[in-house]
This record gives structure tokens, C-alpha cells and sequence, in this order.
């Protein structure tokens, strides 16, 4: 009789009387592996472990009321995968990995497959569309995740990428009205942009009037590394500063001579103590050693 | 004086020409004759072109400063831009491929 019962039940009807008759218990073993993956290294603490449980079981549980099929794109679907984004967010913040909040999941997944297998009066079929069902809600959880910890990533690689640019071309005001722009690596056109950018910013705002680009650090150079350094000085000069150009290796003067690069317009120097010695003759600042 | 154009004497043979928005690049010849003739009349050595308010100099617009630069040198009288902003410094190193005919400078204050 019961089993005829179950049959004419949708799968949601099913799992709410289950989760309805083992809530306790239910809560109390999601709470427990909660502690056992969260608490061991300070991600979560109980009150907040106890709270993320009984939501995610009442947000389970509005979802199953809210038809006879799962809909994924009902607002209490949707709802369901928010929690597990904030949640995953919030772990991701305090220095939980993937695996963690994964095997939580799964470990929920398992919670109800259980409690399924230990009730008899389900049949064959209706446990294979729970099975499916279970499936496919957490695997969108579980996908969800994934694309929140590789956008975390992405934002923290982003990040450390804007920061190697602002660290790799540090414009230091170094006298007024003298600014220094050492260049270390290499020129692309994309880092030219940067670095013209801020420099050219700065020129204005600085009202610097002499500009020291030091190439000490840069390694190689060819054709466009070089028409990208005639470039930056002339768009300085448009501005009314003057650059000067200082540490030519002399591995790069010979591939600038090989590639025809023409500086004979650009004041240069061999070392940036040079290049600041003329700065500071172009603006007439005299430095001397103080008489003892 | 031309539309679009406004110039003031500003002392020691220097002269101020500040573009407004009624200036058309587009007609250069049209604007050099009467700058010349206020030049030439203030009898001033040095002609200060403000760029604070154009945002960007496009071929259009560079040809009008590099031909009203090429007519104040017939009268012998320098050009010096000044405020060119960082933008349009930028842009437009990009399309030069030979030092401007005028001097640049930052400012004002800042004229050599």
C-alpha cells in the first residue's frame, strides 16, 4: 500500500517527507561535517555552521514546494544557488580552498541519498529521478562554485598583474620639475600605453619639465621597443618637457645602429646620475658639496 | 579677427591665442592672414598658442598649427604651444614621424 502510495508522488513530494521526518537528524549530521570540514581550521564558527545549515535546508525545502519539477530557473532555484555563491564567498575570503566547500557539497548530496536508500517504500524509478534530480542541483552548485573560486582567481591574478606594472615603472619626482622613469623588462605596445599614460599625467600634474628615462633594465630591444621609446620622448616634448634618455647598454646602441634608429634628436646619457646631472644643467639648479 | 580665435598681447613681445569653438582647422588660410596682421601690428616676437581646452589634434588640426607655425616664421615670429593636454600629446606622437616646426611648452610660465 505504501509503496503504491510513493509511486503516485512526485519526487519533490518524496524528498519533503523525508527531509520533513529526519530534519533532525539531518541538520544535525550536516552540522556535524559542517564542523568536522569548517571548524578544523577556523573557516566557520558553530553559530555561523548552524545558521548556513538550517538555510540551506529551508531553501531546499522551498524549492521542493515550489512545483512538482525543479525548476532551474525559478527564483527559489536560483535562490538556493545564491546561498552556495555567498557561502562559497565567504570561505574563499577566509582562506578555505575548493576542495573544502566541494566535499561539503557532496557530503550533503550524500546526507539525502542515504536517508533515499534507507526508505524501502521508494521505488526503483522514482529513486533514479531523485538520484538525477540530487544530481543535477548539485552539480549547478558545485559549477557555480567552481566559476566564483576561478573568478576569485582571476581578479587576485588581475590584481597582481597591475600591481607588476605599477612596480615595474615607478615615476619618482626626484627634484622639482625632474621626474625619473626607470624602465625594467620589456616594451609592448599595451605597456607603452601605460607607461605614456601615466607619465604624460604626471608631467601635468608634476608640471615637470625634465624627464629621465633610464633603460638600464631593459634587456633587448628591437625595431618596436624603439619606435615605442621615440614615441614616449616625443609625446613628452609635445608637452614641453624634455626627456633624456640614459643606461644604453652598449649590446642595445649596437642593435639601435643595426636598426637604423635615428636619436640623434634625443639628448642621451650612459648612466642615470648622468642624465640627472643634466637635468639639473638644462635647469640651470647647481649642486654643490657644502664647504666643512 | 577671425571666428574662433582670440588673441591678447600679453607683454615682452609675446601674444596669447586662445581657441574657441567656433575655430574650423578645416580652412587654414582663411585664419593665418588676419593672425599675421595682429601679430604684425602688436608687433610681437613670439606667438603663445593655448591648447588647454583642445582635447585632441587630429591631421586636420595639426596641419592648421603647422601652417599658421610656417607663416609667423615668415614674420618672424616664434611659435610655442602651450597646455597641450596628455591625451592629445599622446595621440598625436602617434602619427609624427618628425619633431613639430613649433616649440612646446607646459605652461605659460614655463616659455623659454
Amino acid at each position: 500500500m505504501a509503496k503504491e502510495t510513493s509511486q503516485e508522488k512526485t519526487t519533490n513530494q518524496i524528498l519533503i517527507e523525508q527531509l520533513m521526518q529526519n530534519v533532525g537528524k539531518i541538520s544535525a549530521i550536516i552540522e556535524k561535517q559542517g564542523q568536522s570540514i569548517f571548524g578544523h581550521k577556523n573557516l566557520l564558527s558553530n553559530n555561523e555552521i548552524n545558521d548556513y545549515s538550517l538555510e540551506f535546508l529551508e531553501l531546499l525545502t522551498m524549492l521542493l514546494h515550489a512545483g512538482d519539477k525543479v525548476d532551474r530557473r525559478g527564483a527559489e532555484y536560483k535562490a538556493l544557488r545564491q546561498f552556495f555563491a555567498n557561502f562559497s564567498q565567504q570561505i574563499q575570503v577566509r582562506g578555505g580552498d575548493m576542495d573544502e566547500f566541494v566535499r561539503y557539497v557532496h557530503f550533503l548530496q550524500r546526507v539525502f541519498l542515504e536517508n533515499l536508500e534507507a526508505d524501502k517504500s521508494v521505488s526503483f524509478e522514482k529513486a533514479r529521478e531523485i538520484l538525477m534530480m540530487l544530481g543535477m542541483i548539485f552539480n549547478d552548485i558545485i559549477l557555480d562554485v567552481f566559476h566564483i573560486y576561478l573568478e576569485g582567481k582571476e581578479k587576485t591574478i588581475q590584481a597582481q598583474q597591475e600591481e607588476l606594472r605599477q612596480t615595474s615603472t615607478p615615476i619618482t619626482e626626484i627634484w622639482d620639475g625632474v621626474l625619473t622613469l626607470p624602465i625594467i623588462g620589456s616594451l609592448d605596445s599595451s605597456r607603452t600605453m601605460i607607461v605614456m599614460e601615466k607619465l604624460l599625467s604626471r608631467i601635468e600634474s608634476d608640471r615637470a619639465r625634465v624627464v629621465v628615462i633610464d633603460v638600464t633594465g631593459v634587456m633587448a630591444i628591437d625595431s618596436q621597443v624603439s619606435h615605442h621609446l621615440i614615441q614616449m620622448i616625443r609625446a613628452t616634448g609635445l608637452m614641453g618637457a624634455t626627456a633624456i634618455l640614459t643606461g644604453i647598454r652598449p649590446e642595445i646602441a649596437r642593435a639601435l645602429t643595426s636598426l637604423n634608429i635615428d636619436l640623434s634628436a634625443v639628448t642621451t646619457r650612459s648612466k642615470l646620475s648622468e642624465g640627472l646631472k643634466e637635468a639639473f644643467r638644462q635647469l640651470q639648479i647647481e649642486v654643490s658639496r657644502p664647504n666643512k | 579677427m577671425a571666428e574662433g580665435i582670440h588673441l591678447t598681447p600679453i607683454g615682452d613681445g609675446n601674444v596669447l591665442l586662445e581657441p574657441g569653438e567656433g575655430l574650423d582647422p578645416s580652412n587654414p588660410d582663411a585664419l593665418v592672414a588676419p593672425v599675421l596682421e595682429f601679430l604684425q601690428n602688436n608687433q610681437a616676437r613670439r606667438l603663445v598658442y593655448d591648447l588647454k581646452t583642445v582635447r585632441l589634434i587630429d591631421a586636420v588640426y595639426y596641419a592648421w598649427l603647422t601652417k599658421l607655425s610656417a607663416t609667423c616664421r615668415i614674420a618672424n615670429v616664434e611659435m610655442v604651444t602651450v597646455n597641450m593636454q596628455p591625451a592629445a600629446a599622446y595621440a598625436l606622437s602617434l602619427t609624427l614621424d618628425k619633431p613639430t616646426p613649433f616649440t612646446c611648452a607646459l605652461d605659460i610660465h614655463h616659455l623659454r
